[in-house]
């Protein structure tokens, strides 16, 4: 008999201290410092591949600045209203209207001593977007997100699980880096749900047969 | 809550929030008191009004809807006293100003005191538009009126108005001056439409004795605004009163701009301001980090220049980025470590420029066909834009000038030649010509 659920599993925030930061550690820095230096014009543009982290490290400098007490506002594919720290997410999905939105956000945060963080897929020059707001990205500090390797990903999975209070061994961690799609977002879906499923049948550690199955049923 | 309770917990939370020098300056000499519900915060000057409302204004607000759970209303006081309100005083009389979102047109000048005429560098590419901005600052209203300067992104077109405000300001402290950017212009104007405070809108534009217009272009298809506006250059105009515009074209190619408009743009002077050289771009570097601790070498200055070509904004942000990576890595800047912090953006950048993507470039940007811009006609209509995208190819790419000439339809390396030459002597006599060639290369460089 399997076990029913019930949904209570905590939220999982994202957050700069569980960022598993790889080769961004200079990236993660300049974001912490940026937070909380708090009154000075900033803006800090990423860009990488997807699942190398850009929508975590801006919904985590969101997050720090509100506990910084600063009023801090993310948004994907769309332009939020002003704030002392902003993020927009996504800026390659902005239409043509939403650009201009996001260009005079732009000037008006510079003015006012705020931060604005922008993620995109690809660099500044690359970027299909108006010349104004292009090269305004291309101004502050750009950086790229870089993705984690094999072994840091195996980490950041364990870290994951530890967060969600259950054993990952390694063997599990290393099945799944072998034989699954290896951007971060899938393999903490599959974690997630090699979780609901171990406490379905009631066992207390991930095993790779357990794994199996649950990639089969992805 | 009883009413001083909640001013104890904004107390707290800014004490716990900020060193306690600013907790003392900002913080602590304010006033509060609670009447009819209504927050009503005194402060002891303007200048602290200013910054309570920018900083900690919105923290006050977030704390009030989270322990008074409703959304507040602050009432802010200036209040040379400093006297706490008490409810003896009534409501009315006091001369509050609600932080509720108010139409005033009453803005500050919008001046930034960084962007002066000594920081800004001159080369060929902008030497006639800063000796006219550098005239106009100095007898403003008088000689070039309005003066209309035009060119790319990020080619320094704020700097040069954002100086012009600040010399005149130097000079004449008392001007009333507004530098404003165009979307903002747009969106006063729909205040007033909204909340039927034409006249305010009027009197205020109409007694400026300087206004700095940023970015025109965003007027274009919004009839009313440009109505506004062109009433708005009159009355500055006869008044003798000096109006500075940007935009990123020419008064004639702005497209959506009613004709009125834009030959009143063009009744000044019209400047422009084209895409710096590699030693104007060096200069800048070297101009720009000669203010920080750790100033770069001339060496570095043209390592960035090589590799960061298309416009002002992103040789800074270069820049910013070297320097980042030198005070993170705590090493002294040099080639070496300006190769390694610009390495990811170099390694996007390599993609090199192909002949094929220079012709489909120019061939759609003149909206003729590909087959034509290849072919042996010799009329204009093709000819021009074939000698633009052959010049563009000698600049863009390693190709030699058979290779060229040989992607063009099998042409030989001397029509090649004489194409360079005629665009490089057009670019100087026809301005056209010239924004269409400075466009093209911008875009190709991405």
């Amino acid at each position: 008999m399997t076990q029913l659920l019930l949904d209570i599993a905590p939220p999982w925030v994202p957050t700069l201290e569980n960022f598993v930061i790889g080769r961004n550690l200079e990236l993660h820095t300049a974001i912490r410092h940026g937070v909380a230096s708090q009154g000075s014009a900033r803006s800090v543009y990423l860009w990488g591949e997807t699942g190398a982290g850009k929508s975590h490290l801006l919904q985590a400098a969101v997050e720090r600045a509100r506990v910084h007490g600063q009023t801090a506002v993310y948004a994907c594919g769309a332009v939020p209203d002003e704030a002392q720290v902003v993020a927009v997410d996504a800026v390659q999905e902005l239409a043509d209207e939403a650009q201009v939105a996001l260009f005079a956000l732009y000037n008006r945060l510079q003015e006012r001593g705020a931060m604005l963080l922008v993620a995109g897929n690809a660099a500044p020059a690359q970027m299909q977007l108006r010349d104004d707001l292009r090269t305004r990205l291309a101004w502050g500090l750009v950086y790229q997100v870089h993705a984690l390797n094999d072994e840091e990903k195996s980490q950041a999975l364990l870290q994951h699980a530890l967060a969600r209070g259950f054993e990952l061994p390694a063997d599990v961690t290393q099945y799944l880096l072998r034989h699954g799609r290896r951007d971060l977002p899938y393999l903490l879906g599959v974690l997630e749900a090699l979780d609901a499923h171990c406490l379905r049948m009631k066992k207390r550690a991930a095993t790779v047969p357990l794994l199996k199955e649950v990639m089969r049923l992805e | 809550m009883h009413d001083q309770e909640f001013w104890e917990i904004c107390l707290e939370h800014f004490q716990k929030l900020l060193p306690s020098q600013q907790f003392n300056s900002w913080i602590k000499p304010l006033g509060y008191s609670l009447i009819d519900a209504k927050i009503i915060i005194s402060i002891p000057n303007s200048f602290t009004y200013k910054i309570f409302q920018e900083r900690f204004l919105p923290v006050v607000i977030d704390l009030s809807r989270k322990y008074r759970n409703k959304e507040p209303e602050v009432l802010l006081r200036i209040d040379k006293k400093f006297n706490v309100t008490t409810h003896l005083d009534k409501l009315e009389n006091i001369r509050t100003v609600s932080v509720k979102k108010e139409t005033t047109f009453l803005h500050s000048s919008h001046l930034n005191s960084n962007l002066i005429f000594d920081n800004f560098v001159t080369g060929k590419a902008n030497q006639l538009a800063h000796a006219a901005a550098i005239q106009v600052a100095e007898s403003p209203g008088h000689i070039y009126n309005p003066l209309f300067i035009y060119g790319g992104v990020g080619l320094g077109k704020t700097h040069l108005l954002q100086a012009i405000g600040n010399a005149y300001k130097t000079v004449t402290a008392d001007a009333k001056i507004c530098y404003i950017h165009a979307t903002n212009y747009v969106s006063d104007v729909v205040k007033a439409f909204q909340t039927k405070k034409f006249d305010e809108f009027k009197n205020y534009y109409n007694s400026l004795d300087l206004l700095l217009i940023d970015d025109i272009q965003f007027i274009a298809d919004k009839p009313g605004t440009q109505q506004e506006f062109f009433y708005t250059l009159n009355a500055l105009i006869d008044a003798n009163k000096q109006i500075v515009i940007t935009c990123d074209t020419f008064p004639k190619e702005i497209s959506g701009i009613e004709a009125r408009l834009t030959s009143r743009f063009s009744c000044g002077l019209t400047v422009a301001i084209e895409p710096p050289s590699l030693e104007m771009r060096v200069a800048i570097l070297l101009r720009k980090s000669s203010g920080s601790l750790n100033p770069i070498s001339e060496e570095v200055a043209f390592f960035i220049a090589k590799h960061v070509r298309s416009n002002i904004r992103e040789l800074e942000g270069a820049l910013n980025r070297i320097e980042a990576y030198s005070k993170f890595h705590k090493r002294n800047i040099n080639v070496e470590l300006a190769k390694e912090a610009l390495k990811d953006l170099l390694a996007s950048q390599n993609k090199q420029v192909s002949i094929e993507n220079i012709q489909k470039t120019v061939s759609d940007y003149y909206r003729i066909k590909l087959i034509d811009l290849l072919s042996k006609k010799r009329n204009r209509a093709y000819a021009r834009p074939r000698q633009i995208a052959m010049c563009l190819a000698r600049e863009l790419t390693h190709l030699s000038l058979p290779e060229i000439g040989n992607a063009f339809g099998g042409r030989d390396h001397s029509t090649v030649l004489h194409a360079c030459k005629t665009i490089e002597l057009l670019r100087n006599t026809d301005s056209t010509i010239n924004m269409d060639f400075n466009l093209l290369n911008q875009t190709l460089r991405g």
